[in-house]
């Protein structure tokens, strides 16, 4: 018999513990909302697989990246964030309350973010499995470092981790033997670790190559690299294998609810809004240009921003707005436009008159559109009549104190 | 159900891992392994690995920079 699962409720359920998540969550904790941080392994995410962060702001002496998200956990915990370490098994993402099941719990939620981010690629080479776990093959050079010292390691990718890591584990190791795809001295990284491997004696580099098998006993013992060209191939013994070849997104658990590019990446708007209302994407597990902690981080504010005007948003339309207690009016106006303002005066006259008959809400869509969307309203000003908590009538043109009351 | 710790404090990669792999191996299905660590790098292995065994898995962080993998045996 399967244990009866724990039911928690929370306002926002962020899944997935990187610098992302950690900032979405810094964010909702600072609007008071009840806010928990769910993480399958270690926080910080993939940030903690980098022995260097030189771009990050404010830390210029380039730590660790597990520094930096430590930092991040911390003040998320200041916050009143609560943490979770454990794997979410599914969600239910439709509706105002949504569900998110662990092992042992049942989280109901009024907003999910998802920060899940990516995981590295393999190659997809013959015996691959074989040699992952400790056997040979490596993600993390920050964690494999150290045992390599003085021993001779393989590095697969040529792009700004595969040759900054490989430059880092120069430190340690004898020899490290890097395998490009490109043509001889073509590399995907940045100008400067291109130079400072070139001019690294302990680095060598195997052009036009890509990775054809792993072979040994227990432990992997030689990577079998194919040049691409003339599909010779070329035995390298070594100890460890590094794969630095790009990530894959980890978004199976929402593959069916939300839209995914053909990468499997989640597509999301500028304010991180997802096709669900009240879910929101932040972070490498969204579809953009540029994936860096940096850029991470923005997101991440954006969507602890966002979830917070959500749940608001949603209190203020179903309390004030599609209220049933009394006809109502809506006047939804923006601030900065004189007419609006003007306006504003009539719509409390209005109000005054009615001596308490009718429920009048002011919406002021200068700095936010969700009432007026959720409306279906896109001009403005405008008024919305509402009859028994519906909308019975929309006037968008020639606004006026008879038109109004003769809709009501 | 048996419970089983195990002390990898102080144990950087990959022995807490190997730790953790052995200690499974002498487990009947149901049995919990509380496996003790304070090296970060193994909470980036050792979750993956038993997860994709098929075990259940859930972790407390005892204190800052300590933590206890708990992983129930599954099949």
């Amino acid at each position: 018999m399967p244990r009866e699962k724990k039911v928690e409720n929370y306002d926002v359920v962020v899944i997935g513990g990187g610098p992302a998540g950690l900032t979405a969550a810094i964010y909702a904790g600072r609007a008071k909302l009840k806010t928990i941080l769910i993480e399958k392994a270690l926080i910080g995410g993939l940030a903690t697989y980098t022995n260097e962060i030189a771009n990050y702001p404010g830390f210029p002496e380039a730590p660790k990246g597990e520094e930096i998200t430590n930092l991040m956990k911390k003040q998320a915990e200041k916050m009143g964030v609560d943490f979770k370490l454990t794997a979410v098994k599914s969600v239910d993402l439709e509706g105002d309350i949504k569900t998110v099941e662990t092992f042992r719990t049942t989280y109901k939620t009024k907003v999910v973010i998802i920060a899940t981010g990516g995981r590295p690629r393999t190659t997809g080479a013959k015996n691959e499995e074989k040699f992952l776990f400790d056997k040979g093959i490596s993600f993390c050079a920050t964690c494999d470092a150290a045992a390599n010292t003085g021993k001779h390691v393989v590095v697969i990718g040529s792009g700004d981790t595969a040759i900054e890591e490989g430059l880092f584990l120069t430190k340690f190791a004898r020899k490290v033997t890097v395998s490009v795809i490109h043509d001889c001295g073509k590399m995907d990284c940045n100008e400067i670790a291109k130079e400072a491997a070139l001019a690294n004696p302990k680095m060598e580099f195997i052009w036009n190559t890509v990775v054809d098998s792993f072979e040994g006993e227990e432990r992997l013992e030689r990577v079998i690299l194919r040049n691409l060209k003339t599909n010779e191939l070329i035995p390298v013994e070594c100890d460890t294998c590094f794969e630095f070849i790009g990530y894959i997104p980890n978004t199976e658990l929402f593959a069916d609810q939300l839209n995914l590019t053909k990468a499997g990446y989640i597509i999301t708007n500028e304010k991180m809004e997802t096709g669900i209302e009240g879910v929101f994407a932040c972070g490498d597990v969204r579809d953009k240009w540029l994936k860096q902690v940096s850029t991470a981080v923005g997101d991440g504010a954006i969507a602890g921003f966002a979830a917070e005007k959500y749940i608001e948003e949603t209190k203020t339309f179903k309390e004030l707005i599609m209220q049933d207690k009394k006809p109502g009016i809506v006047y939804l106006y923006n601030a900065i436009d004189v007419a609006s303002r003007d306006f504003l005066s009539t719509i409390e006259k209005i109000e005054k008159e009615s001596s308490g008959k009718l429920a009048v809400a002011r919406i002021d869509v200068y700095k936010s559109k969700g009432i007026a969307d959720r409306l279906n309203v896109n001009t403005f000003p405008s008024v919305v009549i509402i009859k028994d908590g519906k909308i019975y009538q929309v006037i968008t043109e020639d606004l006026s104190e008879e038109k109004i009351l003769s809709c009501l | 159900m048996a419970e089983k710790i195990v002390d990898a404090l102080g144990e950087a990669c990959p022995v807490p891992l190997i730790k953790a792999q052995n200690a499974i191996k002498e487990m009947n299905v149901g049995d919990i392994l509380i496996l003790q660590i304070d090296h970060s790098c193994a909470m980036k292995n050792v979750p993956e690995w038993a997860r994709k065994e098929g075990h259940n898995v859930e972790i407390e962080e005892v204190d800052d920079g300590e933590w206890e993998i708990i992983i129930e045996k599954v099949k």
